[in-house]
């Protein structure tokens, strides 16, 4: 037990950090939110000259093998610097591969994203914006060796830049469940493919995208037809993880520049940072920071070692989703009017934190999960030990 | 990073629980239950010894005053287990990190061994009815004659003063300089002439609050010093640096599992009640508002352990503490305090019955805890100090 960084994590940390405050200022995510493609290809390029992108992949893949923790770091530094590029989509749907996609799919795509050639995305969401079985609705019906897909997704990020997209589908027809659910790697330059924008809070590139009689081989499945849940559930519980790190490094950012603040602004003859009301407020939002932060790095590592971890995901981004928007909220009330201006920075954190909170899953539908865990298994729970085979007495 | 237990931890935990099964008697919990003895008579003590047998007690102490030399962590894991069950086996709030950091060779010696054998109590005699958050701003005056000081002054909520055998005690030896650099500790015996204590009974003594209760204390005390004669050899670090060893034994002391536990047991507790539990036909646990509840405070006792781990993690690595501490003081009690009023609405009507009550649920537990869950937020530095030092230590924030 050392919930702290290592030197090696501390290290790339450090190294991150530096790297995107020279390559990465905030102009450039103001920049990319007028952006048609919404990222610098020539930023894309370097982080994988860096090895971000390949970090967390196999390395018989061209990529480094490194535990998902520490991919964690470089978005939580990704997260701080609001870093206008594809990584998250394009992680999610690679590491999904890299575990559950075929001998060559894995060839044909993982080199490809660890050299900065190819963007992924994926599409889980339609109507029903929980992340449940029976949420899925997209049709695929099988006809022999190809699947013809046709139904709308929702909220798919960057699929204007992805060249493929994980789409979970149903190719079981009148099934509704957990079973009849298939990922499927689809081409974005198929025919019957139509996308169009999504205006954002975050000035992200999202879409919806309507699928018309798209014929996908039966090739491109990832996991076993008719057996995806648990295939897209590892996905979207990663994905969540990410996220999390991604939100907590620029919810931490968000409030050194309230702190920054406080210090410097004057009003009725002292700093404002001088009165104890601005003191515990900004003392409450490090500690927020700080809880989401260990959750998620929990939850990284329980991946990193092969254990159960839905419940710490969820654990971190209840959290988060409720404290990293109270962080950013009270950021702007510290700031006054000053970080309601549009040239001002701070709105280019608020905007996308508050965003992201609303993203992979509410805090309602991540203590809901909790609450299962919790209520609904027998046993009794005991703080420290394990929540998924819980003991017969306290 | 690693925030997993390493099988001879997990091990010893085993060992630990095992232990207490058979050793924590009826005799033991009956001793602990009693305001006078302050949990600490003979059958504890027997208990201490045979718990320092296996090692347990001291274990990240230095070996030449009867500790292990052991890892800071192992000591919390079994601290942990004894905390559940009521029993302190020294560290947190032993009085012995303070003694380790700042005490002379003579006495780490005399006390460290003795706080293991549970034959050395202190009583925090730091607070006084005019000093409580301004601890700084303590009137007890320490004057040197010779080689002793003479003591005069009052302290108030001495907790552990009725059994304990020494009193911790800061007094000011320099008026005459800035209030943080006049003062100086003394680690006092209990029976020199001149101390009177006078008990001070709390909300939560009648009925007597049941083992584990949060806060619990059944009894606190005032204590009166009048020209008490103390030799220079009691003082526990330099004359006038009182106030930085305090801070650094109260450091020590907000940190580990007893505080942790304070926070977070009544989560476990309400979770299983309402799982084995229902009211008539009605089960809280099935009731979708509660469910959202009850899980968002389950996240929140697991931020509570993950900033105990943080903490002990530092204290392993032999790190400072820049604002961690603090933070978790704030965080975990006030955590405390959301869970047992959540209670209170879980259970409705029930929550108020008290131990002895007809209904009573878990013996009155829950309704304890409505007294003294706020406690722990308010002891050894109350949330509204630990913000203050969150933010002017670990942040930079200005003075006003």
């Amino acid at each position: 037990m050392d919930v702290l960084l290592n030197e090696e994590e501390q290290m790339l940390k450090n190294l991150a950090r530096e790297f995107l405050e020279k390559e990465c200022p905030p102009d450039l995510a103001r920049a990319m939110e007028a952006d048609e493609r919404g990222y610098p290809p020539a930023l894309w390029r370097k982080l994988a000259e860096l090895g971000w992108l390949g970090l967390a992949l196999p390395e018989t893949y061209g990529g480094q093998g490194l535990p998902l923790v520490y991919l964690g770091h470089i978005f939580e530094e990704l997260g701080r610097a609001i870093a206008p590029v594809p990584i998250h989509s394009t992680m999610t749907a690679a590491l999904a591969i890299a575990r559950d996609g075929s001998e060559a799919m894995r060839r044909e795509i993982l080199p490809a994203v660890a050299r900065g050639d190819m963007v992924l995305t994926w599409a889980f969401t339609e109507g029903d914006p929980r992340f449940l079985p029976q949420s899925v609705q997209l049709q695929a019906a099988d006809r022999g060796d190809y699947f013809l897909v046709s139904g709308a997704k929702m909220f798919v990020d960057n699929f204007n830049v992805a060249q493929k997209c994980l789409v979970a589908c149903r190719t079981a027809p009148g099934s509704s469940g957990a079973e009849g659910i298939s990922l499927l790697l689809v081409d974005t330059q198929s025919p019957g493919i139509s996308a169009t924008q999504l205006s954002t809070l975050a000035k992200d590139k999202q879409f919806q995208v309507v699928f018309q009689g798209v014929r996908v081989p039966k090739s491109n499945l990832v996991g076993k037809q008719g057996q995806g849940w648990p295939v897209a559930e590892r996905m979207l519980d990663q994905a969540t993880a990410l996220l999390c790190a991604q939100m907590v490094g620029a919810t931490r950012k968000d409030a050194e520049m309230a702190i920054e603040y406080a210090k410097n602004r004057v009003a009725f003859g002292r700093p404002i940072g001088a009165f104890q009301s601005i003191q515990h407020l900004c003392a409450d939002m490090i500690i927020w920071v700080d809880g989401g932060q260990l959750l998620t790095y929990e939850a990284l590592w329980r991946m990193d070692q092969g254990l159960p971890a839905s419940i710490e995901v969820s654990q971190a981004k209840a959290f988060c989703n409720d404290r990293c928007e109270a962080v950013v909220r009270s950021s702007q009330v510290i700031h006054g009017g000053i970080g309601f201006m549009v040239e001002f920075n701070l709105h280019l954190w608020f905007r996308r934190v508050s965003a992201w909170t609303m993203r992979l899953g509410t805090s309602f539908e991540h203590r809901a999960r909790i609450a299962n865990g919790l209520l609904d298994q027998p046993g009794h729970v005991r703080l420290g030990e394990s929540m998924y085979q819980l003991s017969p007495s306290r | 990073m690693d925030f997993g237990f390493t099988p001879q931890q997990e091990a010893l935990k085993q060992e630990v629980r095992q232990f207490i099964a058979e050793n924590v008697t009826q005799e033991v919990i009956a001793e602990l239950e009693s305001a006078e003895e302050g949990g600490r008579g003979p059958n504890y003590r027997g208990l201490l010894l045979k718990a320092g047998e296996r090692g347990w007690v001291g274990m990240s102490w230095p070996k030449e005053y009867g500790g292990q030399g052991g890892s800071r962590l192992n000591q919390y894991i079994v601290e942990e287990e004894f905390s559940r069950v009521g029993v302190s086996v020294g560290g947190a709030g032993s009085g012995a990190p303070a003694i380790l950091a700042a005490g002379t060779e003579e006495q780490k010696r005399y006390f460290l061994p003795r706080i293991m054998r549970g034959e050395a109590v202190f009583a925090l005699g730091f607070t006084e009815p005019q000093a409580g958050a301004d601890l700084a701003g303590l009137q007890c005056r320490a004057v040197r004659d010779g080689d002793e000081f003479v003591v005069n002054g009052q302290k108030i909520f001495t907790t552990a003063a009725h059994y304990a055998t020494h009193l911790y005690l800061m007094a000011r030896t320099d008026p005459e300089v800035p209030k943080h650099k006049g003062i100086s500790i003394f680690l006092v015996p209990m029976d020199t002439p001149g101390i009177t204590v006078r008990p001070l009974w709390t909300i939560q003594n009648d009925p007597p609050a049941p083992i584990g209760t949060t806060y619990g204390q059944r009894r606190t005390n005032e204590v009166f010093l009048e020209d008490v004669h103390v030799p220079v050899s009691c003082m526990l670090g330099e004359e006038n640096s009182g106030w930085y060893v305090g801070a650094l034994g109260l450091n020590l002391d907000r940190v580990g599992a007893s505080r942790y536990l304070l926070s977070v047991r009544r989560d476990e507790d309400i979770i299983n009640w309402v799982k084995d539990n229902q009211f008539g036909g009605f089960s809280p646990g099935q009731d979708p508002a509660v469910r959202d509840r009850l899980a968002e405070l389950w996240i929140e006792a697991q931020v509570c352990r993950l900033m105990t781990m943080r903490s002990m993690s530092l204290v392993e690595r032999g790190s400072k503490f820049s604002y961690e501490g603090s933070a978790e003081k704030v965080f975990s009690p006030e955590h405390g305090v959301r869970t047992t009023e959540t209670i209170t609405q879980v259970l409705g009507p029930y929550a108020q019955l008290m131990n002895g009550s007809l209904g009573a649920i878990e013996d009155g537990l829950f309704a304890h805890n409505v007294m003294g869950s706020f406690q722990s937020g308010i002891n050894h530095g109350s949330v509204q100090v630990m913000r203050d030092q969150v933010a002017r230590r670990g942040l930079g924030m200005p003075r006003g």
